[in-house]
């Protein structure tokens, strides 16, 4: 008992898996997970900048519109856009819903595109 | 044990669906407000609606952060020990970082 208690099974490591869509959207909703804990660092480092003053501010601002900056927020928005969009996708799972391989598998296309579009939205609203 | 885990399943659920209209909202927002200058910024951060939408994003996105890699942690990380310091500094980040943006927050919108 104590020995299994120890030695519980992980989950297989992501190279035993043959690549298909189903688990190249599910490894990415995870990886966005940890690009999305980097996105809000910024947003705090955003927030924590602007109550420096305007002085500190400049230099994010400096960034923000700088080439790199702007891609790495754009790319920040599609990390978060598209980890909110698989979420509702895994809260239907939760549900009971959209567990068929068609349905799975069209879901996971139309979330994909959907994140990119999202991304284009709010940076055209923007 | 398995009480707790259902309880973290069902608080990561929570969070996910109130988080869902608040991160619109905030993106739709954060997008031009980026680009804005020192003081457009400041004064939307001073406004009411804007400030409490801020806090509950910020607790809610650590709070929801926090399960999640406890989750990553729970599926790759065999040595309980590794576990448990992993998942402490996940806790002291997810702490720490909001709390002291909520307060510079509250700075900003009380001076």
């Amino acid at each position: 008992m104590d020995d299994l208690q120890k030695n519980r099974p992980l989950s297989p490591h992501l190279q035993v898996y043959k690549w298909q869509l189903s688990s190249l959207l599910s490894i990415t909703h995870r990886l966005t997970s940890i690009i999305n804990t980097a996105g809000i660092t910024l947003i705090c480092s955003w927030i924590l900048s602007l109550y420096m003053g305007e002085n500190c501010y400049k230099y994010f601002s400096m960034f923000a519109s700088s080439f790199i900056g702007k891609f790495i927020l754009i790319g920040f928005t599609w990390s978060f856009s598209y980890h909110l969009l698989n979420g509702v996708r895994h809260l239907f799972w939760d549900m009971g819903y959209g567990y068929e391989i068609k349905t799975a598998n069209l879901s996971g296309i139309v979330v994909l595109v959907s994140s990119f579009l999202l991304t284009i939205g709010f940076w055209i609203l923007a | 044990m398995s009480n707790n885990v259902v309880k973290k399943w069902m608080l990561q659920r929570i969070s996910a669906v109130i988080l869902l209209p608040v991160l619109i909202w905030f993106l739709s927002i954060f997008t031009g407000l980026i680009q804005k200058d020192y003081q457009t910024v400041l004064a939307f951060f001073k406004n009411d609606i804007n400030f409490v939408f801020s806090v509950i994003l910020l607790v809610l996105v650590f709070f929801h952060m926090k399960i999640g890699m406890g989750e990553i942690f729970e599926d790759y990380i065999q040595n309980s020990r590794y576990k448990s310091v992993a998942n402490f500094i996940i806790s002291v980040f997810a702490t720490v970082l909001p709390l002291v943006t909520i307060v510079s927050l509250v700075l900003i919108k009380f001076n």
